[in-house]
């Protein structure tokens, strides 16, 4: 009786009382969103302050195109050869101290940003050397062979070559199409691929963001949303560009689970081209919704040099990460160069 | 002769001991290294959100490692919002180890949140709070307002049912088993509400590992036969000395009616730092309510005394007091693990009670339980509690 009193005397004591590890006696200072001042012994959790050590650079990922290893038939026409390798089994830190089993084309989330002009005759050099089968699936106009659906690639070394005509001028998703479609897609499995019209579009500061989610806890909800996957980024890292220069921005929402995502940019309005598919915009706003592998292509420039805000007004996608800020500095050349809409 | 002795000592040593060598063995095949016989599967991390403050513009949540392998806390979020967050003293948690997880935050009074936790695998916990307020901090003023909803809650009710003790007194045998058996009915009811409630607290914030349920069976079982053993030394001690056998069996009684008003203390002064106004409210009408029966328990086996007025008052304070001790370790120490046990030895003193109560009747009563005065009161007894339950 005594003792099972002092045993459960002895563990009430241990579960009220917290057990701690040795206290840390250096002080880290770190500022909230709302600018409040806070001073810890511990640690600070923070995907927007901390320097983040993620693998994948979101910068570099924004301005990399891939055209290809460019070629020219014997009628003249370009032949454009790409490689996309597949993997399932690398694990990455996609925001501070957060590990994920990301599955990738090319090692990356998303995969590359492959460019080709309409006509050009695109070869891509599907590899798997994941675990599980895949595939690619283009959007746009291809044979029914080429389509990476009813072809599955098998792991380990499978491979696939996919060929087929560049077309219709656009911005257009590329991803796996393998069954459970949900899981090859969420998992990171999808790409962006544009094809530029024969008449090149006028020169521009040319970007592509592949706005996106991650569900960390396979809950079919989204634990993070990002522009190019990690969370943040862009807030942390601003993204510099000049004053009345083009902006152009290849958007492509590849969001799972949520039906719509949207794109709001801060003072200013752009054009937007629907799908890219058309020279003339439809619109002229500072806010477009995009459903799923909805996308299109918009331009702006800035005229007031300084710090702006660009995010999904689906404001909870914004607090869970797809925030950016673009740093609009001052163009010392002046604007003569500059020229669009010929 | 000697040496025969020894060896046939050593003998018995022998045959004790190599059954428990073997029992080791075949322990140490079963679970040691290389042995392959078992695979537990692939542990999973987990972790339990203990307790939630609300403090001046900043949410703490203290976070307890509650599985079976170590875990980093990587990210706080509050209604699903991901916000910058310090954790002391650092984010690696051992097993059961604890962190406090500070989120700066602009929380709005009576406003309800879900604070969210996410570890370095990309899961994500939580836990809802059903109305921010602020965290209470110890002060003589709030110590002074426990012990008065103590009292309230658990001394003056008691102290009222014991009222009843000159009409027990005045009435015949039959009516006083009925009593008994009325009283021993509303006990019941108590004890299983004290399980069922420590089923919901180990239910919403226990964590798994602790095996909610069979933590209520475990501690309720034992403090059972703690008390039964206690109880029956007390009873037959009072053969001998000048305690009677009625004024033991009301001790007891305020014994176990006491550990279940710690309870109750615990479950208010919990509510109360959790900041569930109208929840807390609730328990503090309904309990003082119900616990004028547990006076009328006191009274019951007592009504055959004389000169019992001190040996009353002194009950009413044992049974009641603990309220405020409830209340005082429930607002300021609340901790998920301490509230089930308590409740749980609660029960389990009831229990003992309860059996106790039958027994005095059956001896009272001619070796018989089966009375239409015992069936009839244990009955009635039990819908009077249910029927407050409903109304309050
Ligand atoms: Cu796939």
């Amino acid at each position: 009786m005594i003792l099972a009193i002092t045993i459960l005397i002895g563990i009430s004591v241990i579960m009220i009382f917290p057990i701690g590890s040795q206290a840390q006696t250096e002080e880290n200072i770190f500022v909230t969103h709302s600018g409040a001042v806070v001073k810890t012994t511990g640690e600070v959790l923070d995907p927007l302050y901390t320097s983040a050590t993620v693998e994948f650079d979101p910068m570099e990922y924004l301005r990399d195109f891939n055209y290809g290893r460019i070629s020219q038939l014997e009628d003249g026409t370009v032949l454009r050869e790409y490689t996309i390798i597949a993997n399932d089994d690398e694990i990455m830190e996609v925001s501070p101290g957060i590990f994920y089993n990301v599955w990738t084309f090319n090692g990356t989330v998303p995969g590359p940003t492959i460019r080709a002009t309409e006509g050009d005759i695109v070869r891509v050099k599907f590899i798997n050397n994941g675990e599980k089968e895949h595939t690619i699936h283009f959007h746009g106009i291809h044979p029914a062979g080429m389509d990476g659906v009813f072809e599955p690639v098998g792991g380990n070394g499978g491979q696939f070559v996919y060929e087929f005509e560049a077309g219709p001028v656009g911005v257009h998703p590329y991803h796996c199409h393998v069954m459970p479609l949900e899981e090859h897609i969420v998992h990171g499995l999808y790409g962006v691929f544009i094809v530029d019209p024969k008449e090149e579009r006028p020169p521009a500061d040319e970007m592509v963001m592949v706005l996106n989610g991650l569900d960390t806890d396979f809950d079919t909800e989204n634990n993070f949303y990002a522009a190019n996957t990690i969370p943040f980024y862009y807030q942390h890292h601003p993204i510099q560009i000049n004053t009345n220069e083009l902006i152009r921005i290849y958007v492509v929402n590849m969001v799972e689970f949520d039906p719509i995502n949207n794109f709001h940019l801060h003072g200013n309005l752009y054009k937007y081209y629907p799908t890219g598919t058309d020279i003339v915009p439809s619109f002229y706003t500072d806010m477009i919704t995009l459903s799923q592998t909805e996308r299109g292509i918009m331009e702006f420039e800035y005229q007031y040099p300084g710090k702006y805000l660009f995010h999904a007004h689906k404001v909870e996608f914004s607090e869970k990460g797809w925030v950016g800020i673009f740093m609009v500095n001052e163009n010392k050349e002046g604007t003569e160069d500059v020229k669009y809409g010929s | 002769m000697e040496v025969s002795n020894t060896s046939s000592k050593g003998k018995l040593i022998a045959s004790g001991v190599i059954p428990f060598a073997f029992l080791i063995i075949l322990i140490a095949y079963i679970f040691g290294p290389g042995s392959e016989l078992l695979d537990l599967g692939i542990p999973l991390p987990e972790i339990t959100m203990e307790k939630v403050d609300f403090l001046d513009s900043e949410i703490q949540v203290t976070v307890r490692n509650t599985g079976p392998i170590s875990v980093e806390i990587a990210m706080a979020d509050v209604n699903d919002r991901i916000q910058p967050a310090a954790v002391e003293p650092d984010r690696y948690l051992e097993r059961y180890e604890t962190a406090l997880v500070r989120i700066p935050f602009e929380w709005n009074d009576a406003e309800p949140y879900i604070v969210g936790i996410t570890i370095e695998d990309g899961t994500r916990f939580e836990k809802e709070i059903e109305a921010a307020a602020p965290a209470l901090e110890p002060s003589f003023e709030l110590l002074g307002f426990f012990a008065i909803i103590g009292t309230y809650v658990g001394i003056i009710p008691v102290m009222i049912g014991l009222l009843w003790l000159p009409f027990i007194k005045r009435i015949s045998k039959q009516k006083y088993h009925f009593f008994l058996a009325l009283t021993a009915g509303l006990l019941l009811f108590l004890a299983i509400d004290s399980v069922e409630e420590a089923l919901d607290v180990s239910n919403e914030s226990l964590a798994g590992s602790f095996n909610g349920v069979l933590l209520v069976a475990t501690v309720l079982i034992l403090s059972f036969l703690g008390l039964y053993y206690t109880g029956e030394k007390l009873v037959s001690r009072a053969k001998s000395s000048r305690i009677t056998k009625p004024v033991a069996i009301a001790l007891m009684i305020s014994i176990g009616i006491g550990l279940h008003n710690f309870g109750e203390g615990l479950a208010i002064g919990a509510a109360v730092g959790l900041g569930s106004i109208a929840f807390s409210t609730f328990l503090i009408i309904g309990f003082a309510l119900h616990n004028t029966t547990e006076g009328l328990a006191i009274a019951a086996p007592m009504s055959r005394e004389k000169k019992v007025i001190g040996k009353l008052a002194a009950m009413g304070l044992i049974a009641g007091a603990p309220a405020i001790f409830g209340a005082w370790i429930g607002g300021f120490v609340y901790s998920p693990f301490t509230s089930v046990v308590f409740l749980s030895i609660g029960a389990g003193a009831i229990f003992q009670v309860i059996i106790t109560i039958l027994k005095w009747i059956r001896e009272q009563g001619d070796k018989n339980l089966s009375s239409a005065a015992v069936a009839s009161g244990f009955a009635i007894g039990m819908v009077i509690m249910y029927l407050t339950s409903i109304l309050v």
